[in-house]
């Protein structure tokens, strides 16, 4: 579903030559499977993320999204992932009912299937009470709602979700993972980004610890924990990262 | 590109705008409502300020003569003002005699009683008197002889008491002073006498004048003295007219002039006038205003709000994206336009109605016709189209909403200086003017509204300055695409900006070559160094020195203000001044193709430059280039020195700064077409006088491609030392009689001028370098892209290849 080989981004950094965000990254997701991306801030996670979502352009690699090209076709790419990022993305001036309908009809959905979809997502995510309020006078967990919606608005098979419970209390995380779980078992394609530990042992089949743009370890939590002998996540990605630190200094 | 889609972000901007309550106000509200309460505040205005009375003390005035009397009850007799019934009231006139209960009229609040005017009137008086003795009236003929007009009191010995003067007068209440001399009365009637007789002699001598005292720098004394002094002048014809009546002398002497006045613009035309400098300036203004901040909220706001990369995620193409937020923009800068321009002409039309006659006489404001404002919407379009994708773009260049609000100031100000100019009315359409931005619309819009005869000929000028208007239009919205695809802009983050860190970083962390800042800011110096030039370096080209001297100042220009930037800029804020500066070994054959493309790009050059002034493009040249021209034709100098400093200090200071440290920092960024341009426009800049610029921008062109195409410095600096070593020749030889080259002929002017059938050959040529180069750049381009051209090694080989895969060594 997802196939990311030899992906390297690098920016021109202001006055310092060139910066390496993401450094020979290489992955696969299949359908029906959450896959976790473990990483500090900084570690290049949100650049990869944005890669997959065509927002920015690979230096070198080859992304494919369902078998599509990033690079060649960004515009289908686009129609097959909904993604979701810690930055809810809510327009101020907007109903939440408008809100997901301009997504819906940007994705070219047609207008009769649209109102259908839409009643439906707003029943499920029990939306309706937020139905007409503007965006400015959500709170965040509406907007999490909002943006959870028009996420799936378009019922794509790839889902990209960066970060979604940063900044978020307890209560309004718990309903965005148990969201993320349920369309795992409806066989979306689901990566998953964050730096909480206790979301990725919770949540994902397969997990890439990810840090400084390089890909440290990958496999299923399982086989992780065989591998370097460190059952617990958290000891884990520590671990690693001071390894890493060791291997090239700063 | 998808209709629907530009249709959905279009429809969902607007109605986000209309949702918005500060758009809303400062796009409806405010000019609706503006304009009917400024209107009301100048009615309010101008009616308190006619309710005010100044007040005139008139001393001695027993002894003004009682045919025509000056004074009456009232003040000043009605007769003696232009307005009649209607001036005569806002002044106030105390007399010293206190005569037939013109003292008695009511007090107003704040006035002085007669009783205390004159008393400070007096004492004002007698000041004159103690500081000048009795002569003062002496003393004011003689100044009046030397200099009639208006007296200032430092003319006069008054100067060590005038401060005093000044402030006893501020403080007396009084507006103006007229003080009549004493026998005056008898003066008047011995002059009478003597006209009656025909009798000669010197009759003014002893006549002493009467004194008007007022204080130009109060508003109200100005305003009081215009009055009174109308009314001092007409009641004088009057005198006059007695005087030769009694002694029967023709009445026509009064004014032997016979002027008659005749005005032959309608009224339409008049109102016209004043509506036609208003609505241009107003036009551009507003539809700057309505684009900019509907602009900052959809471009700059829309990343600060994070809803930009939402947008950017859905399947609508960045294209779509940017035309939809255009349209709204547009609209939202049209409709700001003209609400506020109807606004105002509705205010203009019932202040009319309000006032009636009176104002109307002096300023009409009557609206233009129907062809007029349709004009004004055709105009308007491409305008706003401009000026929007214009703000689109610098929105989105912009980190936030802040930093773009920063962009507006200085945007305003330079399309305010464009509009301000346009309103001069020396300022006429020219061919040049109509391809200007700006400038274009809103000279072509203030001939229209003129509604004079002359206007119907500029209708001709619609097409240049509509195609002009909407290829801008093009360009500025194919720059705001052209952002919305670029990672760096959309991504970047509105960082700390800190002086003093940012400028030990400047010096530290340097690089190979310099920054795309450092370039841009190498310009601005020369060009700041050229304007403070313009004031100390301009020799005296009169002198009979002169030739040698403009060679001097020449060559200090080129050292000191081209030269002496660039270099000290490189070698302080670069590590490898010789990449900074392409100093590297050229390939011979880019040397033969700069002499080559210098020996046929010069008859091109010169013919377009001629060509263009025939077509009245531009200008002829100044008189001073051209009197410094034929000066280097009579050959006083020797033709060497002309060469080296003509050709050879310009070939390497401007190569230096221009093809070396600007163009290398401009091109930094890996877009080597856009380097070229905006080293080539800043290369024309600095020449200046408009036809040269255009040559030098153009030339510019090629050079900066020639540079990129060989990575090397020398084969520029070739073509720049040939080319302005023939234009020295030719001008050199047009001088001399009967000299003769192939391919040329003399104009009437005796100027060498080119055969048309060289220059196809010689476009040929030019024509067939640039192919070959532009293909080896690109080529060579796509070759560093894919890696196979080895990037940056230590040793630098040239600026060109300098984007690499490889950090760059800093050098801490």
């Amino acid at each position: 579903m997802i196939r990311v080989q030899g992906l390297t981004k690098e920016f021109a950094g202001p006055r310092h030559g060139v910066f390496r965000a993401v450094d020979d990254v290489s992955f696969e997701v299949r359908p029906g499977e959450i896959f976790g991306l473990l990483g500090l801030n900084g570690a290049g996670k949100t650049t990869c993320l944005r890669i997959l979502s065509t927002v920015l352009r690979p230096t070198r690699g080859v992304v494919e999204v369902d078998g599509v090209n990033v690079v060649r076709d960004p515009e289908k790419v686009r129609s097959r992932i909904g993604f979701m990022s810690c930055n809810t993305g809510i327009y101020d001036r907007m109903t939440a009912w408008e809100m997901v309908e301009y997504y819906g009809r940007l994705y070219g959905i047609p207008e009769d299937r649209l109102q259908d979809r839409l009643a439906k997502i707003f029943e499920t995510l029990k939306m309706n009470e937020i139905r007409d309020r503007l965006g400015g006078k959500m709170s965040t967990g509406m907007k999490q709602k909002v943006s959870i919606a028009r996420t799936i608005v378009h019922d794509p098979p790839v889902i990209i979700f960066d970060e979604p419970t940063s900044g978020l209390d307890v209560l309004v995380s718990r309903a965005v993972l148990e969201a993320v779980a349920k369309l795992r078992d409806q066989g979306k394609c689901i990566i998953f980004s964050t730096h909480i530990m206790r979301e990725v042992e919770k949540l994902c089949d397969r997990i890439a610890i990810i840090d400084r743009g390089r890909i440290l370890a990958e496999g299923t939590l399982e086989e992780l924990a065989e591998r370097y002998r460190q059952p617990d996540v958290e000891e884990l990605f520590f671990d690693l990262i001071q390894r890493r630190d060791e291997e090239i200094p700063v | 590109m998808n209709w629907k889609n530009i249709r959905l972000v279009f429809l969902r901007e607007v109605r986000d705008q209309l949702r918005d309550r500060r758009t809303l106000f400062i796009i409806t509200i405010l000019p609706v409502l503006m304009y009917p309460l400024l209107g009301l505040g100048i009615v309010e205005m101008m009616l308190t300020f006619g309710e005010q009375r100044h007040t005139v003390v008139v001393l001695n005035d027993q002894e003004l003569p009682a045919v025509p009397s000056l004074l009456d009850e009232q003040g000043f007799a009605i007769q003696w003002f232009e307005g009649g019934a209607d001036d005569a009231p806002s002044l106030r006139v105390v007399r010293e005699s206190g005569a037939e209960g013109s003292n008695k009229t009511p007090l107003r609040p704040g006035e002085a009683s007669p009783e205390q005017l004159i008393e400070a009137a007096r004492s004002l008086a007698s000041m004159f008197r103690s500081v000048h003795g009795q002569d003062t009236h002496e003393e004011l003929n003689l100044v009046q002889q030397r200099a009639s007009g208006r007296i200032r009191a430092q003319d006069l010995k008054l100067k060590d008491a005038q401060e005093e003067l000044n402030r006893r007068f501020a403080q007396s209440g009084i507006q103006v002073l007229v003080m009549i001399p004493p026998g005056y009365q008898k003066s008047l009637h011995q002059l009478e006498e003597m006209v009656r007789n025909q009798s000669s002699g010197n009759g003014a001598a002893g006549f002493p004048p009467i004194l008007v005292v007022s204080n130009g720098a109060d508003d109200k004394s100005a305003v009081a003295f215009a009055r009174v002094r109308g009314a001092l002048l007409r009641w004088e014809n009057a005198i006059r007219e007695n005087t030769f009546a009694a002694a029967s002398l023709p009445v026509e002497l009064q004014s032997p002039g016979r002027f008659a006045w005749l005005e032959i613009a309608r009224a339409e035309q008049v109102s016209a006038s004043v509506w036609s400098k208003l609505f241009p300036a107003m036009l551009v203004i507003m539809s700057l205003t309505g684009a900019f901040y509907t602009a900052i909220d959809l471009g700059a706001g829309e990343k600060e709000r994070g809803t930009m990369e939402t947008l950017l995620i859905s399947p609508a193409r960045r294209v779509e994206i940017v035309l939809g937020k255009f349209l709204t923009i547009i609209l939202f800068s049209i409709g700001t336009a003209i609400l506020n321009l109807l606004s105002m002409g509705i205010t203009g039309q019932q202040m009319v109605k309000s006032f009636g006659s009176g104002l109307t006489e002096t300023v009409r404001l009557e609206l233009p016709g129907m062809q007029s404002l349709l004009w004004m919407v055709i105009l308007l379009i491409p305008l706003a189209a401009f000026f929007s994708a214009l703000c689109l773009a610098l929105a989105t260049f912009a980190r936030s909403t802040k930093e773009g609000q920063y962009y507006l100031t200085p945007l305003l100000m330079v399309v305010m200086g464009l509009t301000m100019f346009c309103l001069s009315p020396s300022v006429e359409m020219t061919p040049l003017y109509s391809v200007l931005p700006v400038v274009n619309v809103a000279l072509l819009l203030r001939g229209l509204l003129l509604d004079s005869p002359q206007s119907v000929g500029l209708v001709v000028y619609a097409i240049p300055v509509l195609v002009s208007s909407l290829g801008y239009a093009m360009l500025a919205l194919w720059w705001a695409i052209d952002l919305y695809s670029r990672e760096d802009v959309l991504f970047r983050e509105a960082e700390k900006f800190d002086l003093r860190s940012w400028i030990t970083s400047l010096i530290r962390t340097k690089d190979a070559v310099p920054a795309f800042p450092e370039a841009v800011f190498c310009f601005v110096l020369i060009l700041m160094l050229h304007f403070a030039a313009m004031t100390w370096l301009t020799p005296d080209i009169s002198g009979p020195n002169s030739g040698r001297l403009i060679l001097r100042t020449i060559v200090v220009q080129q050292l000191v203000m081209v030269a002496c930037p660039a270099v000290f800029m490189g070698l302080l804020l670069t590590t490898s001044p010789r990449a900074t500066f392409r100093l590297r070994k050229p390939k011979l054959i880019s040397m033969l193709l700069a002499v080559g493309m210098a020996v046929f790009a010069f008859p091109l050059s010169y013919e377009f430059s001629h060509f263009l002034v025939a077509q009245r493009v531009f200008p002829e040249l100044p008189q001073h280039v051209r009197e410094a021209m034929s000066r280097i034709q009579s050959g006083h100098e020797p033709l060497w020195l002309l060469v080296v400093v003509y050709a050879l200090t310009p070939a390497i200071c401007e190569e230096l700064a221009f093809r070396g440290f600007i163009l290398s920092g401009l091109a930094r960024g890996g877009r080597l077409a856009i380097a070229i341009v905006i080293s080539s426009m800043m290369f024309g800049i600095i020449h200046m006088i408009p036809q040269q610029a255009f040559n030098a921008a153009l030339l510019g062109l090629l050079l900066g491609l020639l540079a990129v195409y060989s990575r090397s410095l020398f084969p520029t600096i070739t073509f720049h030392l040939c080319f302005n070593a023939i234009a020295t020749l030719q001008t050199r030889a047009s001088g001399i009689e009967g000299f003769m080259v192939p391919f040329c002929w003399k104009d009437e002017s005796g100027a060498i001028r080119f055969h048309g059938w060289f220059l196809l050959p010689a476009g040929c040529f030019l024509l067939f370098s640039i192919v070959h180069m532009i293909r080896t750049v690109i080529r060579e381009q796509d070759l560093k892209r894919r890696g196979i051209i080895a990037a940056y090694s230590e040793e630098p080989v040239d600026s060109n290849l300098l984007y690499s895969q490889q950090p760059l060594p800093s050098a801490h």
